[in-house]
């Protein structure tokens, strides 16, 4: 099923939940909500639910206006981060729940749940309580009462939030693998960057209500649109400096203080018509410790000292003051780095990203 | 799974639950309305009652039958000293309640929630019958004890029977078992750490109590003491039964002896009286109301 | 004493108190006697005013004390006094009475609207709810020498009866009018009933409050109706409030008379709307012809405690009790 947004707005007595979110999703895709807590995320998803009604704008689902039809009548299913079984049901209870709803026969309700529980692998808890489950479990329960309808349209609210890492990583596939199975459409809302870059086709940021981004994760992560894109694709997030860029001997250069870097040309002519300083990001990883093997180049190189290094396993990630400016870069732990070092590190200039300071907007990808 | 074709219902749904949901709240507010019209009559007849001569239903009426008839009349009581008497009655019950309940029930509560002891679960188990249990039954009983205590030489006459003493006594040990089951919860609810600290520090059990667990229960017993305080002042069937007479009534007693006394019942004056006994209620309704809702869910006693 | 466990273990070290090994009974004996002493004031006026009157009321009621012999020593008497109850003329309608009181009341008011209030005023706005909870609120609040007051200026008879002044010709249950003397149950029930249902609102209200917005949710999105939800999920889980409220309620209703005292006094006419609590209380207090039964009235209350004892046990079984009473985690000291 299709789904569009247009305009969709939310606002309780002035304070503002969603502010004119427009965005298309295409048939059989998984899009993820992406943005930090209270960025407006979870109240689109459930406008979309039909549990909130929105102030403004509309949601259409293969191009029919659903604003004013019932959460039940939608044709969705959703699955919560608290999982929201029935405590006072059994597995089966839960599971046959919107069927019992739609007052179907006993024989097809008992073969469509039986269908689903196969499905997720769990056949043998039919007659537990909720109670008696672990988190996993009662994960796929929740999974399972949302596919038994056969949705058009799945919704999931941060539904891993609430599992250790090793089983949500297990789900993460174990989500991805059935919804291109089934080929249902899906809106994938969650904090988690790891969660929405590995399983979405397509990434929507959201901050302060508002859609950031709208794009394939590649996009989101080498050609970020804002500042605010830039700075929350990507872990450890990226580096910002206010540079001025000045053009001398055909270079384009980024200075400021400590910082002397030249630019490749087709990036920095874009950014040479703003006046004054720009904001200059620089991904951790996009720079190499300079020695024997990788040497220093004149006007690709910065030099400082470093004042924390947190090994990560198989990185170190390295805090480095230049001339003031604190940067945080990822570091071969091989190299072995220790606080206090004086550190020269070789820049990948290609990758460097502009934005303009007022407008936070990215100056290349515009 | 196959999915199947867009779902049937899709469009008629929409204005119809629109309209629905409107005629629901309606439905609702139109209900609660409904239900609270009782009340708000019985307290619009006490306030137009104690302002005017003589009433029929809702409406004032003078001498010769028209509406009309306001007058002051009614709160001539106020100078009377049997009132205030009543009243320093009913202070001197609420007041000791608040103390007595208050003090038993911070320590039996203590005890209870963090004592080791033997028979400690019997005690407890003990408390919570008593709560459910209704007292009103043991006043036969109740009379013939508060009987007993009156003949103690000295104290006898505070605590006996129809003596305020020995009314305040008996209200003290019908609210106990709420009271003591109240703040053994509050006390449940503190942290251990922070007592086995004081012990560490080299506290007594009683200086634990007393300056470190008494200060974090303060909410919980302010909302018991208003509570106690409430009960203790609008108490009727308990100074009712073992007091006789006007020196030693209470406000609600005083009240229902204007009623029934066999000269023909003055209602607007009455009235009054009412009204002017629920001035600490009144004031603690517009100050407390969030606290009233909360203690009067955390396991109120009566019907 | 079973063996402590690792954690209780270093719960004793930390407050430095003895091991098992060097646990003495005297030290035992401290620790309960401390105990004790923050239970003194607590354990002596429960003594005094419920257990020894308790044993008393049952003494009483195999005397045949009354005004008339009050300083006579006590005639025991036998079971004498619950064949003249058993016996009574009319005992069987107090009984009809004391049931139908009983039932009726809980079932329209104390369970039935006080659910219904629950229900209503948690799905509107907070704040207009919390507004209606509050006035609800206002009749427990009042004296109930004023309360009732209120209520029998509101069913008294023409010209003076509110309700006859506003609704003149309808509802009428007597003569076309509805009023204190000519339908006494119906005010009976109203003046308890109103009382009773806001117990059981506030109590159902905090309850379904603390019911999962996502619950409700999921159920919305699933396809249940309002109805449906309400059926399905918010009951089922409002369960123990619900039984709570029935067993505490059941219990009230049972043992408390001071409403029908003042509204009625068991009138009009002979036993009318008179309670088994009642009739206990006014055999013992009230005199019939200048002689207070005593021993009589307390033959009627101890059948009533006895039952108030069995229901009470009923709901600290309910309460799932042992849950209820957790070890301390600081050992004698």
């Amino acid at each position: 099923m299709r789904v569009e947004l247009e305009n969709l707005s939310k606002s309780w007595d002035g304070v503002v939940g969603a502010d004119n979110i427009t965005l298309d999703i295409a048939d059989g895709e998984l899009v993820a909500f992406l943005g930090p807590s209270g960025c407006g995320k979870t109240t689109t998803l459930l406008m979309v639910a039909g549990i909130y009604k929105p102030t403004g704008g509309t949601i259409s689902f293969d191009g029919q206006i659903v604003n004013a039809v019932a959460p039940k009548d939608r044709g969705i299913g959703m699955v919560f981060q608290s999982y929201a079984l029935y405590p006072h049901m059994t597995v089966f209870g839960n599971i046959s729940y919107p069927l019992r709803l739609q007052k179907l026969e006993k024989d097809e309700i008992r073969q469509r749940v039986q269908q689903v529980v196969d499905m997720m692998g769990i056949g043998d808890l039919l007659d537990r309580k909720i109670a008696q489950l672990s988190g996993g479990q009662q994960q796929r329960v929740s999974l399972g009462r949302a596919l038994v309808k056969e949705p058009q349209l799945l919704l999931f609210d941060e539904p891993l939030s609430n599992l250790d890492a090793r089983l949500r990583l297990t789900m993460r596939g174990e989500i991805k693998r059935l919804q291109k199975d089934l080929g249902i459409t899906s809106i994938y809302v969650t904090h988690d960057q790891i969660e929405a870059m590995t399983m979405a086709d397509r990434i929507a940021v959201m901050s302060k209500g508002v859609l950031q981004a709208y794009d394939v994760p590649e996009a989101l992560y080498d050609r970020p649109k804002t500042l605010f894109v830039a700075g929350f694709v990507g872990n450890p997030p990226m580096n910002f400096f206010d540079v001025e860029i000045v053009q001398a001997d055909g270079d384009f250069r980024a200075k400021s203080g400590g910082i002397d870097l030249v630019i490749p040309s087709d990036r920095a002519e874009k950014a040479a018509a703003v006046k004054g300083k720009v904001v200059m990001g620089l991904r951790p990883e996009d720079v190499d410790l300079v020695d024997d093997t990788s040497p220093a180049t004149e006007g690709l190189t910065l030099t400082g000292e470093t004042t924390v290094v947190e090994p990560l396993g198989r990185e170190d990630l390295v805090q480095v003051s230049i001339d003031g400016v604190e940067m945080r870069v990822l570091v071969d732990k091989t190299k072995g780095v220790r606080v206090g070092d004086n550190i020269e590190l070789a820049v990948n200039t290609t990758k460097i990203q502009l934005f303009d300071p007022e407008t936070e907007q990215s100056l290349l990808w515009a | 799974m196959t999915t199947t074709e867009i779902a049937p219902s899709l469009h008629p749904a929409g204005p119809l639950t629109e309209a629905r949901e409107k005629m629901g709240r309606r439905f609702a507010y139109g209900f609660l309305i409904l239900s609270i019209v009782p009340i708000l009559i019985g307290y619009a007849w006490l306030i137009i009652a104690t302002l005017s001569i003589r009433t029929e239903g809702l409406l004032p009426r003078n001498a010769e039958g028209g509406i009309g008839g306001f007058t002051l009349r009614n709160w001539d009581f106020i100078t009377d000293s049997a009132i205030w008497n009543a009243m320093l009655n009913s202070l001197l019950i609420a007041v000791a309640m608040v103390i007595g309940v208050g003090v038993a029930s911070t320590a039996g509560g203590y005890a209870l929630s963090r004592m080791k002891f033997a028979g400690r679960k019997g005690f407890l188990s003990m408390t919570l019958v008593l709560h459910a249990f209704k007292a009103e039954m043991l006043l036969i009983a109740i009379f013939f004890v508060l009987r007993w205590l009156g003949d103690i030489p000295l104290i006898g006459d505070y605590i006996g029977f129809n003596s305020v003493g020995g009314v305040a006594l008996v209200m003290i040990a019908l609210e106990l078992p709420l009271g003591i089951w109240l703040m053994k919860g509050f006390f449940d609810n503190l942290p251990w750490d922070m007592e086995r600290a004081a012990l560490i520090d080299g506290a007594s059990r009683f200086r634990v109590w007393w300056q470190i667990m008494l200060p974090q229960v303060r909410p919980g017993l302010a909302a018991l003491s208003l509570f106690t305080f409430i009960a203790g002042w609008n108490a009727y069937l308990v100074p009712f039964t073992f007091t006789v007479g006007t020196k030693v009534a209470n406000m609600p007693v005083f009240l229902s002896q204007l009623i029934s006394d066999t000269a023909p019942t003055n209602w607007n004056q009455v009235a009054a009286v009412g009204l002017f006994q629920m001035v600490p209620l009144i004031i603690f309704f517009i100050f407390t109301q969030e606290l009233l809702l909360n203690i009067y869910a955390g396991g109120s006693k009566g019907t | 004493m079973t063996q402590p466990s690792e954690k209780e273990a270093l719960a004793r070290a930390a407050v430095g108190a003895p091991g098992p090994q060097r646990r003495t009974l005297g030290r035992r004996v401290r620790s309960t006697v401390s105990a004790y002493g923050f239970l003194g004031p607590a354990m002596a006026l429960v003594f005094v005013f419920f257990i020894a009157p308790g044993i008393l009321l049952l003494i009483l009621s195999f005397t045949d004390l009354s005004s008339a012999n009050f300083n006579d020593p006590w005639n025991i008497i036998g079971f004498a006094n619950f064949e003249r109850l058993f016996t009574d003329p009319f005992f069987p309608k107090i009984l009809r009475n004391t049931v139908f009181y009983v039932f009726t009341t809980l079932i329209l008011f104390n369970l039935g609207l006080a659910l219904v209030l629950a229900l209503v005023t948690t799905s509107i706005p907070r704040r207009t709810g919390f507004f209606f909870r509050l006035v609800w609120l206002l009749p427990r609040l009042t004296p109930s020498v004023v309360y009732i007051l209120m209520w029998r200026r509101i069913g008294q008879a023409d010209p003076y009866g509110i309700y006859n002044q506003l609704f003149p010709e309808v509802l009428g249950a007597s003569g076309g009018n509805l009023f204190l003397g000519g339908s006494p149950w119906t005010f009976v029930i109203l003046t308890n009933g109103f009382i009773g249902a806001s117990f059981g609102m506030i109590i159902f209200t905090s309850a379904l409050e603390s019911i999962p917005k996502d619950l409700l949710t999921a159920a919305k999105v699933d396809g249940a109706s309002m109805w449906r939800i309400i059926r399905d999920i918010k009951l089922p889980l409002i369960k123990w409030p619900l039984l709570f409220i029935a067993t505490y309620q059941t219990l009230s209703l049972l043992t408390s008379f001071e409403y029908i005292l003042l509204l009625t006094d068991g009138g009009p006419g002979l036993f009318t709307t008179e309670v088994w609590a009642l009739t206990a209380y006014k055999r013992a207090f009230a005199s019939y012809a200048g002689n207070s039964q005593w021993a009589f009235g307390a033959t009627w209350a101890i059948v009533l405690v006895t039952v108030a004892l069995l229901l009470a046990a009923v709901y600290v079984k309910l309460f799932k009790f042992n849950e209820l009473i957790e070890e301390p985690r600081i050992e004698n000291l």
